[in-house]
């Protein structure tokens, strides 16, 4: 049997087993924190990447909400005592995933639906379709879109400001790690500043050399498309950590390693994202927004 | 024996000699549209209706069947509305909350559903094409989001 063809019957195996019968799911619990209307926010933004439409981006901020309510619990009493409000700071990629589309189509002359299941999948990460579809945007940074950036940076200091008075973490996934820092960057250039401290950065998957405001990051070793940019790019940061010993790796929609969904799904990733958000929202708990 | 191989052959002949002008053979599939064929009027596509039934059947996982449908009956419309802003960003909307319900369901694995979905429902180059247009007319990022206590009250 080829390689696709047995990731592709562990992928359906995984499905028919996984989809066999609804499970019982209790109601996801409103934190006790949001319960108190006096109790200090934090915003936490998501920043979607390259390969991303509106509809991933809007599950890889659930997945990171479901992620960290299942670990809130165990954290610290500093960060439970804060409500964390979610919320979405779209990069639009539309023109990228069509790129990515176009040239899969002619490259690879593959069906449409196979680019869809496959999106992040490493049969997608070749080396010519990176060259011609994702290296540009994930390592030219006069790609980044002016009006975004100004955009996010708007609505981080929004949050930050008088009323909402909220702290911000900012947890930006590939490409979006790049407008992330410009908009950090804009945002301490432009009078007033907010206080220090204030916004927070823990960056997945980064294509760049820096994560703006000492921020944390991780970025796996089985992250073919990284890898691929740390080759063009030596600078670009190295990995730190994995996605250990999974399926996902075999599965034709993650095993590029690249998918957000994925670094939440495999450990030591996962756990090591996770503790890097506590100990971020830990530091941002300290600090007094306005 | 000698006939018995005869027989294997001819039939092995005829299973793999289909493409001939029999006067049997369909006519040519006609191109297919972005939107489809919806025979019932319920805004699914009826070979999406046909997956989803089969795969997630409404006797064993009723919630989940439903929450895919929510999902199609919106991307369906996103597709036919693409080349129009205003509709666009409400269905963006509309999506977004059928795909909260579908976290709401199945908050353990509910990925791989959505992309299972999703490539049966842009198995064009027309339909993807009509998707990430619609996409560019919600640049601004101004879809909110419900919280994680919310989204079973996104479920329609």
């Amino acid at each position: 049997m080829t390689r696709t063809g047995m990731a592709l019957a562990l992928t359906v195996a995984w499905i028919v087993a996984a989809s066999s019968m609804d499970r019982a799911h209790a109601q996801i619990a409103t934190p006790p924190a949001c319960q108190n209307v006096m109790a200090p926010r934090t915003t936490v933004f998501f920043v979607n990447g390259v390969t991303t439409t509106l509809d991933d981006a809007r599950l890889n901020a659930g997945k990171l909400e479901l992620e960290f309510l299942n670990r809130l619990p165990g954290m610290s009493a500093a960060v439970q005592a804060n409500c964390h409000v979610f919320a979405l700071n779209y990069n639009p990629t539309g023109g990228e995933v069509n790129d990515f589309f176009e040239a899969a189509q002619q490259q690879l002359d593959i069906t449409p639906t196979r680019f869809w299941l496959e999106l992040e999948g490493l049969n997608l990460f070749t080396r010519e379709l990176i060259r011609d579809a994702l290296e540009a945007p994930l390592t030219d940074l006069n790609r980044i879109d002016a009006s975004t950036i100004e955009r996010h940076a708007v609505a981080y200091r929004e949050q930050i400001a008088s009323p909402s008075c909220r702290r911000v973490l900012i947890v930006p996934h590939s490409q979006g790690n790049l407008y992330t820092n410009a908009a950090y960057d804009l945002l301490f250039s432009q009078a007033p500043s907010p206080p220090a401290g204030a916004i927070k950065i823990v960056g997945v998957a980064t294509p760049a050399q820096t994560v703006a405001g000492n921020g944390l990051y991780r970025t796996s070793t089985t992250d073919v498309l990284i890898n691929a940019i740390r080759l063009i790019r030596p600078g670009t940061l190295p990995p730190n950590t994995n996605w250990g010993i999974t399926p996902l790796l075999l599965s034709p929609s993650y095993s590029g390693g690249h998918s957000f969904i994925g670094y939440l799904s495999a450990d030591p990733s996962r756990t090591d994202i996770l503790s890097d958000i506590e100990s971020s929202l830990t530091a941002l708990a300290a600090v007094n927004p306005c | 024996m000698i006939g018995l191989v005869v027989g294997m052959i001819w039939l092995a002949v005829e299973l793999t000699s289909c493409t001939g002008d029999s006067s049997d053979s369909p006519p040519p599939a006609a191109p297919e549209t972005v939107a489809g064929i919806d025979a019932n009027g319920d805004g699914i596509r009826d070979d999406i209706e046909v997956y989803i039934d089969a795969t997630y059947p409404v006797s064993t996982q009723g919630e989940t069947n439903r929450a895919l449908r929510q999902f199609a009956r919106a991307a369906q419309s996103t597709m036919i509305d693409a080349s129009e802003p205003a509709p666009s960003v409400a269905h963006a909307a509309e999506r977004f909350r059928a795909l909260e319900c579908l976290m709401a369901r199945r908050p353990g694995d509910f990925h791989l559903p959505f992309v299972e979905l999703r490539a049966r429902l842009l198995n064009t180059a027309a339909r993807s094409l009509a998707y990430l247009q619609a996409d560019n007319h919600v640049r601004a990022g101004n879809v909110p989001l419900l919280p994680a206590d919310h989204w079973s009250g996104a479920c329609l």
